[in-house]
């Protein structure tokens, strides 16, 4: 076993592997902060690069640029009010409070410091679990699924400020867009009103890039410059870290078996991991009603659970091929290509390959401290620039990247229609955070939905016969119920003892 | 465009049942007993029952007590002018934007298009003559820079080639 | 910097003066001197587009010209095979077009058949295996045809795609082959084949058709059993299993197929210079040991056995998917 760790330190230590880490790293930070290109687009781009490197230099791209993108999504979320990728839609509103506060340091700060950690706590599991870990992700059939994706939208509920029927109304609207298309279990053309661009359905980035991105600059044209910030010193970014994670400990190591234990069911990716820590944070908290108003917790915990789904999201993928998330499928292709085939036999006999790839994730994440500040430092001039200079390019910017994510007009056209969408829902307190997260799960939902009742010839009594599925159903109709026998007790139970 | 909740509860009814009924409408699928129709039902279906709620104002308390969090932790309050009916189209702007850059861009080219819009964006935005240009001319290149030959997506070239492609 | 600048800019205003001033006869003599646009109907990181970049990549190499490959995702394909048929055929635009192409015009979803390009060559086809779990009672294909035959329709569930895709009907197919209906194996909708092959392992279903290497990675990890595969002779990822016809007598093959095309209308001397240097990637090592590394297989048809290929592949997708009651036309 040492003998393979000296040999993957060497691999990991050769130069070129590291020039492509520095490079792949640098890369993932910038493409991951443009908003409307995810970190799938970032590892998607880099794959014709990789025909060209060694195997774990190839290896070493994506798992760098994949976790500076997911954390640099924040950025802009933090700065603008507009998420970089789906993962940083759940607390956006939560860091741009912040950053009205004038907390952006805070905000930006906990984003790295926690998502590298949790970056570091997900390789360990990978390192140390992984042969168990891939068991839960194989006892997930589709009625599991089915049952997690459902508790996935309870979240909405949880996240938004707003009314919560507002909130499930919004949810609701996201589904309605996921039905759109023939990606349907029936593979029919659905709602699609004859147009072939609406045949593949509505990607979740223009209407993540049009509901945040195109709304905020149109609010921006009826609304006069707001007072600009208090003129001061960007404070230091690191600053009071360690302070929270002492005292966030828990919330932190929460969020970090979560999004370990989501990361590692195939379907489900940070973008879900982010949401349901962002919601078990607020239902757990100690001072849940200071969410949404600029309240670092919850960032703690949604950072430190999307970068750990990262690295767990690599076991179904190295044990069996099978991806964890939209990066790992894209990642498969390059294990193969280079001859690193998935399987067991992967961890025997090629294990010093194995143990170089824990390595550059370990590396990886530690070197997303100080790269991760430099892009802060310069991406928080935008908050002193003029905003009649700012918007202008975001909505190029917009444009340009809703177009790169197909290569097609339609896009730009789905984004400028969720941007008139997201305008009307969030002025009357409709939250569009919560219509994101329809979007992305919807698919899921159905998907697992139609395909348990096809296979139990439409029986219900499977979804509460298999033991984890009767487990996540329990802790489904327990959330659902908890909150009305609640309700019911105030009202009624409490009631007479007050007269 | 702040409507009462009435009548976003009402057209949320409104959809959820078109939703419904068009979902209902759905082919089945040969040699399926479930087929694309259910979800969209059951959807739509939520969405009235949502809309129903919210047009009776159940849950709006929750909302007001949002409100006062929010306020009660410092949030800042921009207020809004009030000018004429006709100011209020000014929110139209971004997406007619977006629109116009689908119109044009294949037949001018993106430097062209992306430089009109980024103008014209500045210039609703309040901002001066010098600011507006320079936002126009920079902003285009810069990004075609990054996308194009960093990312490599195809943006047309029309009149105005880069030199980097 | 600026040296670079400028010598590229002048590059390309010689280039556009090239195109403008002289006639066709020189723009094919010269074929290619700009840079080459490949479309790719799927997205970035499946076998579609790791094709379609190895083949682009290599092209680049013979011609010196850049092939930049652009992924016109959307519409389950229609869109980017709508985008190769309709763009101008100079040789400029061309694309990899896939096996839906024999089957989306039959579920009415376009007006497009292979008919609408000009095909330069077909580099890969991948058929479909027989899988289940490794815990399944099943150890030969017999023994599982057998229990299909003894159960009542739709006791077996089978998944592979979504409903109506091409490991769908390679199921349709083989039911028929068999003198079944269609529907005695339940087809269950999934996204593809990684879902499926997952709830195979899991315990939800009985068999899996997809193709031989999207079950690769389950099978080596000892979840599922490969019984058989529908191609007429063995794959090299698995030389002890058996086809269908070794195993039951049962002469039926298919297999989803990639090739390269460009938009109808393309003159034949382009056509003709982009078949052969197909040909040469096709029979270099690059190509074979990239095509290996990933367990897709290779084969070669020229732009006439690609045509007929195609014509072939039409009808028996349209038969399979008329028999499953999927064909709209």
């Amino acid at each position: 076993m040492w003998a393979n760790y000296m040999e993957a330190f060497r691999l990991v230590f050769a130069p070129d592997v590291v020039i492509a880490i520095i490079l792949s790293s640098i890369y993932g930070l910038v493409v991951g902060s443009l908003p409307g290109l995810s970190a799938t687009m970032a590892t998607a781009l880099l794959v014709p690069v990789t025909f060209y490197l060694s195997p774990i230099a190839a290896n070493a791209t994506i798992i760098a640029a994949s976790a500076m993108a997911i954390f640099s999504g924040d950025i802009p979320g933090a700065l603008l009010r507009i998420p970089g990728t789906p993962a940083s839609a759940a607390y956006t509103d939560e860091a741009y409070a912040m950053t009205r506060k004038g907390q952006a340091e805070m905000a930006l700060g906990a984003g790295v410091w926690f998502s590298a950690l949790g970056g570091i706590a997900g390789t360990i599991s990978l390192m140390a679990l992984a042969p168990p870990l891939a068991e839960i992700a194989l006892s997930f059939s589709t009625f599991e699924y089915f049952w997690l994706a459902f508790l996935g939208l309870m979240c909405a509920t949880l996240v938004a400020r707003s009314s919560p029927v507002k909130a499930i109304a919004a949810m609701l609207l996201g589904l309605l867009v996921s039905c759109v298309g023939m990606e349907n279990p029936g593979g029919v053309p659905r709602f699609t009103f004859g147009i072939a661009d609406l045949l593949g359905g509505i990607e979740p980035i223009p209407a993540l890039v049009g509901v945040f991105a195109v709304s905020e600059v149109m609010r921006a044209m009826l609304t006069p410059d707001p007072p600009p910030m208090p003129k001061r010193k960007f404070g230091s970014i690191m600053a009071g870290q360690l302070h929270l994670t002492k005292k966030y400990w828990w919330p932190m190591t929460r969020g970090n078996i979560v999004g370990i234990i989501i990361g590692v069911l195939p379907g489900a990716g940070a973008d879900m991991a982010a949401w349901v820590s962002y919601a078990m944070s607020k239902k757990f908290s100690k001072e849940p009603e200071k969410f949404g108003t600029g309240h670092v917790e919850g960032l703690v915990e949604a950072g430190a659970s999307n970068n750990a789904s990262l690295a767990s999201g690599w076991v179904p993928a190295l044990l069996f091929g099978v991806p964890g998330d939209t990066i790992t499928a894209i990642a498969i292709g390059v294990l193969y290509m280079k001859g690193l085939n998935p399987g067991p036999t992967l961890f025997t006999e090629k294990a010093s390959s194995m143990y170089a790839l824990y390595i550059i994730f370990i590396i990886a994440n530690i070197i997303m401290i100080p790269l991760g500040i430099i892009m802060i430092r310069l991406a928080s001039r935008i908050l002193r620039a003029p905003r009649s200079g700012i918007m202008p390019i975001i909505v190029l910017c917009c444009a340009v990247g809703s177009f790169a994510t197909g290569n097609s007009l339609f896009a730009v056209l789905t984004v400028a229609a969720f941007g008139v969408i997201g305008y009307v829902m969030e002025a009357n307190g409709y939250p569009v955070a919560a219509m994101v997260l329809g979007i992305v799960m919807g698919t899921m939902v159905e998907q697992s939905f139609v395909t348990s009742l096809i296979k139990s010839d439409g029986s219900i009594v499977p979804f509460f016969e298999r033991p984890v599925s009767a487990v996540l159903a329990a802790l489904t109709i327990g959330a659902l119920a908890w909150p009305v026998l609640y309700w019911i007790w105030r009202k009624f139970l409490l009631r007479p003892a007050h007269a | 465009m702040k409507l009462s909740d009435r009548v976003t509860g009402t057209f949320l009814v409104g959809l959820g049942l078109v939703t419904a009924y068009a979902g209902h409408k759905l082919p089945p699928v040969p040699g399926q007993q479930i087929g694309p129709e259910v979800f969209p039902v059951v959807t739509g279906l939520c969405i009235a029952l949502c809309g129903a709620l919210i047009a009776f104002g159940i849950g709006a308390k929750f909302e007001e007590e949002a409100e006062a969090d929010l306020a009660a932790h410092g949030g800042e309050n921009i207020a809004v002018v009030e000018r004429g009916p006709l100011y209020k189209l000014r929110v139209l702007i971004p997406p007619g934007l977006l629109v116009f850059y689908v119109l044009v861009v294949d037949r001018i080219g993106f430097i062209p298009t992306a430089a009109i819009v980024a103008f014209l964006a500045a210039t609703a935005l309040g901002a001066r003559l010098k600011l507006a240009a320079g936002v126009a001319i920079l902003a285009p290149i810069g990004i075609h820079l990054i996308f194009y030959k960093l990312l490599r997506v195809p943006l047309p070239d029309g009149f105005l080639p880069m030199p980097w492609r | 910097m600026t040296k670079i600048t400028r010598r590229s800019f002048a590059t390309t205003a010689a280039a556009a003066a090239a195109s403008l001033k002289l006639g066709p006869a020189f723009a094919q003599e010269n074929y290619p001197n700009r840079p080459i646009q490949m479309i790719c109907p799927w997205g970035a990181g499946g076998g579609t587009d790791a094709t379609c970049r190895i083949v682009s990549a290599l092209l680049e190499k013979e011609f010196g010209q850049p092939v930049n490959v652009v992924n016109r995702t959307g519409g389950s394909g229609v869109v980017g095979h709508a985008a190769i048929a309709g763009a101008t055929p100079d040789g400029y635009t061309l694309g990899i077009i896939t096996v839906e192409i024999a089957m989306m015009h039959w579920a009415g979803l376009t007006e497009l058949t292979p008919k609408n390009y000009t095909p330069l060559a077909l580099m890969n086809e991948d058929p479909p295996g027989i899988q289940v779990s490794s815990t399944s009672p099943y150890k030969t294909v017999k023994e599982l045809a057998d229990a299909i035959k003894a159960s009542p329709p739709g006791k077996f569930k089978a998944s592979g795609t979504g409903q109506g895709g091409i490991w769908h009907l390679a199921l349709v197919g083989w039911m028929q082959a068999m003198g079944l209906p269609p529907n005695q194996v339940a087809w269950v909708p999934s996204n593809g084949a990684a879902p499926a092959m997952q709830d195979l392992a899991a315990g939800g279903l009985d068999l899996t058709t997809c193709s031989v290497p999207e079950a690769r990675a389950m099978i080596d990890a000892g979840k599922s059993r490969c019984l058989a595969v529908m191609s007429p002779t063995r794959t090299k990822l698995y030389p002890d299993v058996p086809t269908l016809k070794e195993a039951m007598n049962i002469p039926y093959t298919t297999g989803a197929w990639r090739g390269f095309a460009a938009p109808k209308g393309l003159p034949a001397p382009i056509a003709n210079k982009l078949t052969a240097t197909l040909k040469k990637i096709y029979d270099s090592k690059e190509y074979a040991e990239f095509m290996g590394a990933r367990g897709f297989g290779t084969v070669w048809n020229d732009a006439n056995g690609y045509a007929s290929f195609m014509d072939t592949a039409d009808k028996q997708m349209g038969d399979a998917m008329k028999a499953a009651g999927i064909a709209k036309t």
